[in-house]
């Protein structure tokens, strides 16, 4: 092998590795950042290199800390959030057209913060207060994207006051969620210990207790919908009620069938 | 024990990759072993980070921090070692590729074995 040019940068430049450092999680910033410093050839070669590593890594760890069922649940309770607040400011938006539809966009940019606020979260136990940046970055982000909807697109952006009274809402039935299923993130980890474990055994809830809050969930859930459908529709609140509970014990029935076929 | 999930092939890749490089696995060194077991076909460090972590989630590799280096700026590797619950991923999947191979090279015939050895020797060399 031949001598290593003096004049020649044997390592990458401390601007480069801090932006790659913000971008990638901090879970997993250390040995990224160490295994492109170590395979450094030339700055094109380190930016490229980076390009190509950092979103694979983000997506990993992205994969790693969400869980699709609390995800849902979080969905669920962000739409009837907004859906509630603009029931309650102004009935005429959800009735007029694509209203159901305009109140997805700030659902989508909640759940987004959400989900990029545990991947970038630090690993290890945090405060229970702490639980609600996620919420927070999430309305943040929301908050963003409703206002260059204002300027570019004013049609797709919900009145301010249904965003305000849903985002009070939603920060507080999301931080009650977070608190009740703490991220994975937010649980201990150790070599023997994978991610992926922790999410069956639902972290430090035990699996009685999740059964018996996925039910609260569901009753509350089927509650909120059918009086929501009761007063948009006009059709009497008992008769929604029994006709939601009989599609989700049919929807039950044809899941449990499904899993045994 | 448990009984481990089917592999994908990349999978098999990382996974013998951390087998041949006993102690030495870590990302670098994975990147490298893997890119020379996939052959002419060019593998990103990206998709090798991907499929540690999933391999992990799994239960198949386990991974700790070692102590930082100079050479890649003070900072810690991620090691990995193959679990018993890997080692029989693997082996299943090895199993299973000596099967097929024995059954493609007994209706394609000898001839063609030597031939396919001869031609994949050139083109990995």
């Amino acid at each position: 092998m031949g001598k290593r040019d003096p004049l020649k940068r044997t390592a990458p430049s401390r601007a480069a590795e801090a932006i790659l450092a913000i971008l990638l999680p901090p879970a997993c910033r250390e040995e990224v950042l160490g295994d492109l410093h170590e395979r450094y050839v030339a700055p094109a070669q380190y930016a490229c290199e980076a390009l190509r590593t950092a979103p694979w890594v983000i997506l990993s760890r992205i994969r790693r800390t969400a869980d699709p069922q609390v995800l849902l649940m979080h969905a669920f309770a962000l739409y009837v959030a907004f859906a509630g607040a603009a029931r309650a400011a102004d009935r005429g938006f959800l009735g007029g057209e694509g209203g159901l539809l305009h109140l997805a966009v700030p659902v989508v940019a909640v759940l987004l913060g959400i989900v990029l606020e545990d991947a970038y979260a630090k690993p290890g136990r945090r405060a229970a207060l702490m639980l609600s940046r996620g919420p927070a970055v999430g309305i943040a982000f929301a908050l963003f994207v409703q206002t260059c909807f204002r300027f570019s697109w004013p049609v797709a952006a919900i009145p301010f006051r249904i965003f305000l009274d849903g985002s009070g809402m939603s920060l507080l039935l999301c931080s009650a969620i977070r608190l009740l299923f703490p991220p994975v993130a937010n649980q201990v980890q150790g070599a023997a210990v994978p991610a992926f474990w922790l999410k069956q055994t639902g972290g430090t809830i035990g699996y009685r207790a999740i059964l018996v809050l996925q039910s609260i969930a569901a009753l509350v859930a089927i509650a909120l919908t059918a009086t929501w459908l009761s007063g948009a529709s006009g059709v009497s609140l008992p008769r929604v009620l029994s006709i939601l509970t009989l599609s989700g014990l049919f929807l039950l029935i044809g899941y449990q069938v499904s899993k045994r076929v | 024990m448990a009984k481990p999930d089917s592999l994908g092939q990349f999978e098999q890749l990382v996974l013998a990759a951390i087998l041949a490089l006993k102690e030495g696995a870590y990302g670098v060194s994975i990147h490298a072993k893997v890119q020379e077991l996939a052959g002419p076909k060019d593998v990103s460090l990206g998709a090798v980070y991907v499929t540690l972590d999933r391999l992990e989630d799994k239960g198949l590799v386990a991974s700790w921090l070692s102590d930082p280096t100079p050479e890649r700026g003070g900072r810690s590797k991620r090691c990995y070692k193959i679990e018993a619950l890997g080692e029989r991923a693997l082996e299943e999947s090895a199993v299973a590729a000596k099967r097929m191979w024995d059954a493609v090279s007994q209706v394609w015939g000898k001839e063609w074995v030597k031939q396919w050895g001869r031609q994949w020797g050139k083109e990995t060399r």
